[in-house]
């Protein structure tokens, strides 16, 4: 793809995920009462990984078209690599920050049970288990993830190939077990009855319905995407989830206000871990609404407001993980200033503008050193379309 | 809880309202330091648990039973007699003299909502308590357990209980600064709120009560050095018992604390 054929609006969405999710992980922060989990069912992770499933299968599935299986599949093994390092970096920021912790928590009322923490009797075991993806504490959960599903893509996208239907209904079968079988999950570190904090064999379907979309959107339109009642059941189900969402939001805040839908009856279609019902449709339904509503080069997409979220989008991986050392950061910062909502606000600008300059400095870097032409439009592309 | 409270919690409601407010003052004797101040707003206007504050106004005999962890056994201040169940029970045995009052505390170190649930068919269900007060999330949110999990959990045991015509309140984490980026409470404290909306079982919010307190200088939470941080698990455990207090009782307000001035109409 050219840069000029460039689709902003997954940048643009992408990077609104990965600043919602540094919000969210600043501890107790009020602006994370307002970011996309207030609005839908569902929150950042699924926004990031139905984006990354849809451009994996455009880019992926482009170069499996061009090049072949195994150097596509080479490719994603290339992004593997680079996702796995990610990961190993993050562990290390959260090692340090234990490191600074620990002491802490020990002198403090919550010792008794900190100390309860499996992983700090054995700090040597919970290195191996990371590394094997199974130790998966505070952010650490979506980067593994990301792993198991981009390694299973290129057999995906062989099976899009050949028997495309076939695939999905797997995917969906496998959806639909795991959310009625509790058994189907992998298990983590530590602890028996521990499990990944997004179940794989859930979370499978809203990545592989992406790579589909991506895959078959180069390969000419699909008509009955653009009817009028996919659009209006759509926009329906959005508007609904969003005032009982909302709902919850402000119930939180001011109790009085009533929490609508709040009935037990909900819980399992509601579940993080394994991808329930109402979040997997809240998430499809809000991008048929975007896909349908923002031209992939809409004004405002190109403008000063959306280009701090484009470009951190376009540099996803670097952010995220820049993301996550900022709210560690900006955890200590607001330890000491008794994070009060003023500083809790300072802490998330500053955060967010960090992100923003970084990601700058990428966009410029990247070109920069490609020296202008095609070569651009190529890497650019690809740095943020993987 | 419900939106529309039924026409007599409104009545109750008024009435405990006005009491309270007046009443509040003379409470601060009880300790030896003036009790924790609960922000505004900390306090609903329904009773949270009006069959037990009846029976206390009425003087009858009542046994609550709490279930919990080592936050609720008192171990950070040096045994289960300064521990908030016992600072409870201190606390309605002032206000209500007459209502024998029995606390049982079977919290334990470390104990997970599962063992804890599984403990209530055995133990909880034969003192025939009139009250169970269930503190709960922390160690699922130190062991990262499954949320779903964790909630199903809690629900089953919030209908044992229920069944067995048993009043239930939970409480949720401690708030702690530090404890943060390693252990992600979030999760289990939204799960503790989803479980109260859902059953209209009222939370004693402890996770936002200790943030208020730290934020506003009552308490400092970061004390360190060990026999200063014993006094301070004192002094937090018994605001935390007489806000407890406050919060069963609330709705008992026919009965006025010993002591307590008689509101002038």
């Amino acid at each position: 793809m050219t840069e000029a054929g460039r689709d902003l609006r997954l940048d643009f969405f992408r990077g609104l995920a990965l600043f919602c999710i540094f919000v969210d992980h600043l501890p107790d922060n009020m602006l994370a009462q307002f970011t996309l989990q207030s609005v839908m069912f569902g929150d950042a992770a699924e926004v990031f990984i139905l984006i990354s499933g849809y451009t994996a299968g455009m880019v992926y599935g482009r170069a499996m078209e061009r090049q072949g299986f195994l150097i596509a599949a080479v490719r994603v093994g290339h992004r593997l690599w680079q996702l796995y390092v990610a990961h190993v970096f993050l562990f290390v920021v959260f090692m340090a920050m234990m490191a600074y912790t620990v002491e802490v928590l020990n002198s403090s009322l919550y010792a008794e049970e900190s100390q309860a923490a499996d992983f700090l009797k054995d700090p040597g075991v919970a290195v191996v288990k990371a590394l094997t993806l199974q130790f998966q504490p505070a952010y650490m959960d979506i980067l593994p993830l990301y792993i198991v599903l981009l390694a299973a893509l290129p057999f995906a996208l062989t099976g899009f190939r050949f028997w495309p239907r076939v695939v999905l209904v797997a995917s969906l079968a496998l959806w639909l077990a795991a959310q009625i079988d509790s058994r189907i999950a992998l298990s983590a570190y530590p602890g028996p009855d521990r499990v990944w904090a997004f179940n794989p064999f859930g979370w499978q379907a809203l990545f592989f319905v992406g790579a589909w979309l991506g895959w078959r959107g180069t390969r000419g339109a699909l008509p009955w995407l653009d009817h009028r009642w996919l659009f209006r059941l759509a926009a329906g189900f959005a508007l609904v989830a969003f005032v009982i969402r909302f709902s919850w939001t402000l119930h939180g805040l001011y109790y009085p206000i009533p929490a609508l839908a709040s009935g037990k009856l909900l819980w399992p279609f509601l579940s993080k871990e394994d991808l329930g019902l109402l979040r997997f449709a809240s998430v499809l339904a809000l991008a048929l609404l975007v896909a349908r509503l923002v031209a992939p080069r809409a004004r405002f997409l190109a403008g000063r407001v959306a280009w701090p979220f484009v470009i951190c989008g376009r540099h996803s991986l670097h952010i995220f993980c820049l993301g996550i050392l900022l709210a560690v950061m900006g955890h200590l910062v607001l330890n000491e200033s008794f994070g009060r909502v003023l500083m809790q606000l300072v802490v998330s600008a500053v955060g967010v503008g960090i992100m923003t300059a970084v990601a700058a400095l990428m966009d410029w870097f990247t070109a920069a050193k490609a020296g202008g032409g095609d070569r651009v439009a190529e890497r650019a592309s690809l740095s943020g379309g993987e | 809880m419900k939106v529309a409270p039924s026409a007599p919690h409104y009545a109750i409601a008024l009435i405990v309202a006005a009491t309270l407010t007046l009443s509040s003052a003379p409470r601060a004797a009880v300790g030896l330091e003036p009790a924790c101040p609960t922000p505004e707003g900390f306090a609903g206007f329904e009773a949270p648990v009006p069959k037990t504050a009846k029976a206390l106004a009425a003087g009858s005999e009542i046994v609550i039973v709490t279930l919990g962890g080592a936050s609720s056994l008192g171990s950070a201040a040096g045994g289960p007699s300064l521990s908030w169940p016992s600072r409870l029970a201190s606390a309605l045995a002032a206000r209500f003299p007459a209502a024998r009052v029995k606390v049982v505390n079977l919290a334990m170190p470390r104990q997970t909502a599962r063992e804890a649930a599984d403990r209530l068919a055995r133990e909880v269900l034969p003192l025939k308590p009139m009250l169970v007060i269930w503190e709960t999330g922390t160690m699922e949110a130190v062991r990262g357990t499954g949320v779903d999990d964790f909630r199903d959990t809690v629900q089953a045991g919030i209908d044992e209980l229920r069944a067995a015509g048993i009043e239930v309140a939970l409480m949720n984490a401690q708030f702690s600064r530090d404890a943060d980026p390693m252990i992600h409470f979030a999760p289990y404290l939204a799960a503790v709120r989803e479980l109260a909306d859902a059953n209209d079982v009222p939370v004693f919010h402890r996770y936002g009560l200790m943030r208020h307190w730290d934020e506003s200088g009552v308490l400092d939470l970061r004390t360190r050095e060990s026999e200063k941080r014993r006094r301070l698990a004192a002094r937090l455990y018994d605001c935390l018992g007489h806000a407890m207090a406050d919060f069963v009782a609330r709705g008992a307000g026919a009965v006025k604390p010993p002591g307590a001035v008689e509101p002038r109409p």
